[in-house]
C-alpha cells in the first residue's frame, strides 16, 4: 500500500481542507492578508478593489463557469448595487433622516437589487443560448449604463457622505476597518459560493451547462436552473458593487461600463471557467492586480515612446492573452498551475 | 418640443436612409461570418475601426485619394478577418459558443491596440478629407458625404448579395454555410472558402468604416456604431445577406427618429433606442425575418 494521507469517512473527504497541505495554506493566507495592511496604505487600497473584483469575478463564474450562461451585463449589475447604496443613502439624506451607516446596512439589500435585475436578465436565457443569449446580456448592459447616465446619475457621480459609511465611530471607507471588512465578506461569500457548487444546485447548474436538452430529459428544471444562476451571479455583483460604493470616494457610471463586463469576462475566462474560488482569484490577480501596476514599469521600459503608448501596448498584450488562453489552455491559469502540480509531483522521475 | 413638419420628415428620412444603409454594411460582417463559422466575431467592431483610422491615414498622411484609402481599408480588412479565421476560429471548431465569443473578444482589443498604434497623434477625433459639394432636392440637402456613405455602403451590400447569388465563388460559398461535410464531399476545398468568407467579411467591413467615418468622422467610438449594427444583423436574421437592407432600414429610421424626436430631452436616446430594437428582436423573433431557425437534438 503507498504512502498518504487516508479518509475514512465520506465527510473528510468532502470537506474543504483534507489534507495538511490545506491548512498549511489556510494559516498562511491568513497571516498573509492579516499582515498586508503593514506593507503600507497603497497595498490595502489594492487589496480592497482586488476583493471587489474577486466578489464580482466569483459571480460571474457562477454564472458563465458553472451555469454555462454567457453573461457581458456583469459590470452593469455591479452598477445597479453600488447605485442601490448611493442613492438610497442620497435620498435619505435629502429627506432629513439620519443616514449613519447605511452603506453597510445596505450591502445585503444592494445585493438582493442586483438579483432582481439579474433576474430580469434570465427571462432571454429561456429562449436563447450561445451567441442570442450574449447578445441579449450586451444589449441589457448597454441600456443598464444609458439610464445610469441619463437617469440615475446625470450628474457623473455621487457622493456619499461619511457618516453614512461610519458605525461605533468607526470609519469603514478607508484604511484598516474597510480593509478587514472587506476581506471578511469576501471570504464568507467565496465559502458560500464554494458550497453552491457542490450542492444539488451546482450539479444541475453543471448538467445544463453541459447540455440543457439533457439535463431537461433527466428532469432538472432547466428553466428555474438558469434563473437561479443568473440571480446568485448578480447578487454577487450587487455586493461587489455595494463594497466598491463604500471603498471609493464617489459612485460613477464610466465605472461600470461594458469595458467592465468585458474585463470581468476575461478574469473569468483566463483564471478559469468552472472553477469558481480559484479561477476567479487567479484571474483577479493576473488582470486586476498586477494590470493596474503595470503602467509605471511599462513606461520606465520605454514602451511610452512606441507609436501609441502605454495604453496600445497593455490592448495588444490584453487581447494576445485572451486569445492565447481560450484557443491554447481552455481551462485557464488553473489548468496551467495542475500541470505544473503535476510535474513537480513525480519530478525528478517522471514515470 | 421637437416639431415633426413635412420638412423635416423630408431631412430626417433621407438622414435615415444613409444610415440605414451604413449599419446594413457594417451588419453584413457579422452574417458573412455566421453563415460559415455559425459565430459571431466580436472583434468586428475594433476590425472597422482599424480599417477606418487605415484610410484615414492613407488619405490623409500619405495624401492618396478616396478609391485608394477605400482599397487600403479593404485591404486590412480581409487580411484581419483572414487571420481571425486561421488564428482563432479554425482551432476553435466544435467547441462551445463561449470560447469563440472570447477569443473574438480578445481580438477585439488587439486590433483596438493596432489602430491606436497606426493613428498615433491622430487617435482623436478627425475627418476623411472630402470634396465640398451639396445638392439641393426640395428640403433635402445632400453633400459629399452622404454620397460617398451612400456609394459604398449601398454598393457594398449589393455587390457581396450578388456575389453570393450568382457566382460561382458564391454558390462554393452557401453550399460551405449549408452543409459543411456534404460541400467537403462534393470536392470543395471547405477551410479555404471558410476562410475566405472571413477575408470577404473584413473587406466589407473596411469598406463599411469609410462609408460610416464619411458620415460621422474617425473618431474611437466609431465602435459603438458597429455594436448597434448588430440590431440589424439579428433583426434580418444573422444568416441573411440581402435581408440586412431592410434589417439596416428599419435600426435607421429607429435610430434617427429616436434621436430627432426625444434626443433633447434624453441624449444619445437613439443608441439605446437600437439596443431595446435588439433586445426585442432577441425576444421576440431571436432568428430574425429571413433567418432559418434553428433545431437542435441530443
Amino acid at each position: 500500500m503507498p504512502a498518504g494521507v487516508f479518509k475514512e469517512r465520506y465527510a473528510e473527504l468532502m470537506a474543504h481542507l483534507r489534507y495538511p497541505i490545506h491548512w498549511a495554506g489556510l494559516a498562511l493566507g491568513v497571516a498573509v492578508l492579516a499582515l498586508l495592511p503593514l506593507a503600507g496604505a497603497y497595498s490595502v487600497s489594492l487589496a480592497a478593489d482586488a476583493a471587489v473584483f474577486l466578489i464580482a469575478a466569483i459571480g460571474l463564474n457562477i454564472t458563465t463557469g458553472l451555469a454555462g450562461q454567457i453573461s457581458l451585463a456583469q459590470g452593469a449589475l455591479m452598477g445597479v448595487g453600488a447605485y442601490a447604496v448611493a442613492k438610497t443613502v442620497e435620498a435619505l439624506a435629502a429627506g432629513g433622516h439620519s443616514v449613519a451607516g447605511m452603506a453597510l446596512l445596505l450591502i445585503p439589500a444592494a445585493g438582493l437589487a442586483a438579483a432582481a435585475v439579474g433576474l430580469l436578465l434570465a427571462l432571454p436565457s429561456f429562449r436563447l443560448k450561445g451567441y442570442y443569449l450574449a447578445m441579449a446580456s450586451l444589449a441589457a448592459q448597454v441600456l443598464l449604463v444609458y439610464i445610469f447616465k441619463t437617469i440615475i446619475d446625470p450628474q457623473q457621480g455621487i457622493t456619499m457622505p461619511d457618516e453614512a459609511k461610519t458605525v461605533a465611530d468607526i470609519y469603514f471607507g478607508d484604511g484598516y476597518p474597510m480593509y478587514y471588512l472587506v476581506i471578511a465578506i469576501t471570504a464568507v461569500m467565496a465559502l458560500a459560493a464554494a458550497n453552491i457548487g457542490r450542492s444539488s444546485v451546482g450539479r444541475a447548474m453543471k448538467a445544463v451547462r453541459d447540455n440543457d436538452v439533457s439535463a431537461s430529459i433527466v428532469g432538472i428544471d432547466v428553466a428555474r436552473t438558469k434563473a437561479l444562476a443568473f440571480a446568485l451571479g448578480a447578487f454577487y455583483a450587487g455586493i461587489a458593487g455595494a463594497l466598491y460604493a463604500l471603498t471609493n470616494n464617489s459612485v460613477a457610471w464610466d465605472a461600470f461600463e461594458l469595458a467592465t463586463s468585458i474585463d470581468l469576462l476575461a478574469m473569468v475566462l483566463v483564471g478559469g471557467a468552472g472553477r469558481i474560488i480559484w479561477g476567479s482569484l487567479l484571474g483577479v490577480l493576473l488582470l486586476r492586480v498586477v494590470w493596474s501596476n503595470l503602467d509605471a514599469p511599462l513606461s520606465s521600459l520605454g514602451f511610452i515612446n512606441l507609436v501609441g503608448g502605454v495604453d496600445a501596448v497593455k490592448y495588444l498584450v490584453f487581447g494576445l492573452l485572451v486569445a492565447y488562453f481560450v484557443v491554447k489552455e481552455p481551462e485557464g491559469l488553473i489548468g496551467v498551475l495542475r500541470r505544473v502540480k503535476e510535474y513537480l509531483r513525480l519530478w525528478p522521475f517522471s514515470y | 418640443m421637437v416639431v415633426l413638419t413635412a420638412q423635416t420628415a423630408a431631412v430626417n428620412t433621407f438622414q435615415a436612409l444613409v444610415m440605414g444603409l451604413v449599419f446594413a454594411a457594417l451588419g453584413l460582417g457579422f452574417n458573412i461570418v455566421y453563415r460559415v463559422s455559425k459565430s459571431i466575431n466580436l472583434a468586428h467592431p475594433t476590425l472597422v475601426l482599424l480599417a477606418a483610422y487605415t484610410a484615414l491615414v492613407v488619405s490623409t498622411r500619405l495624401g492618396a485619394g478616396m478609391a485608394v484609402a477605400v482599397a487600403a481599408a479593404a485591404a486590412v480588412g480581409a487580411a484581419a478577418g483572414a487571420a481571425l479565421e486561421v488564428l482563432i476560429a479554425r482551432p476553435l471548431r466544435g467547441r462551445p459558443p463561449i470560447a469563440l465569443i472570447a477569443a473574438t473578444l480578445g481580438a477585439y482589443y488587439v486590433f483596438k491596440a493596432l489602430a491606436k498604434m497606426i493613428a498615433g497623434d491622430m487617435w482623436t477625433t478627425a475627418s476623411l478629407p472630402l470634396p465640398t459639394f451639396t445638392a439641393r432636392f426640395g428640403p433635402v440637402v445632400v453633400d459629399a458625404s452622404d454620397l460617398l456613405a451612400l456609394g459604398l455602403a449601398g454598393g457594398l451590400v449589393a455587390a457581396v448579395a450578388a456575389l453570393h447569388r450568382y457566382t460561382r465563388l458564391g454558390v462554393a460559398m452557401r453550399a460551405v454555410a449549408e452543409d459543411p461535410y456534404g460541400a467537403a464531399a462534393y470536392g470543395l476545398p471547405v477551410r479555404m472558402l471558410t476562410m475566405l468568407s472571413w477575408a470577404i467579411a473584413g473587406a466589407a467591413g473596411g469598406v463599411a468604416a469609410v462609408a460610416l467615418a464619411a458620415k460621422t468622422g474617425v473618431e474611437p467610438s466609431l465602435e459603438v456604431y458597429v455594436i448597434e449594427a448588430l440590431a440589424a444583423s439579428l433583426l434580418a436574421g444573422l444568416d441573411s445577406i440581402a435581408g440586412i437592407v431592410l434589417g439596416g432600414l428599419v435600426l435607421g429610421l429607429v435610430y434617427q427618429y429616436s434621436n430627432f424626436l426625444l434626443g433633447t430631452i434624453l441624449p444619445g436616446f437613439g443608441e439605446a433606442a437600437a439596443f431595446t430594437l435588439m433586445l426585442f428582436v432577441l425576444l421576440v423573433k431571436p432568428y430574425g425575418i429571413f433567418g432559418t431557425e434553428r433545431i437542435e437534438r441530443v
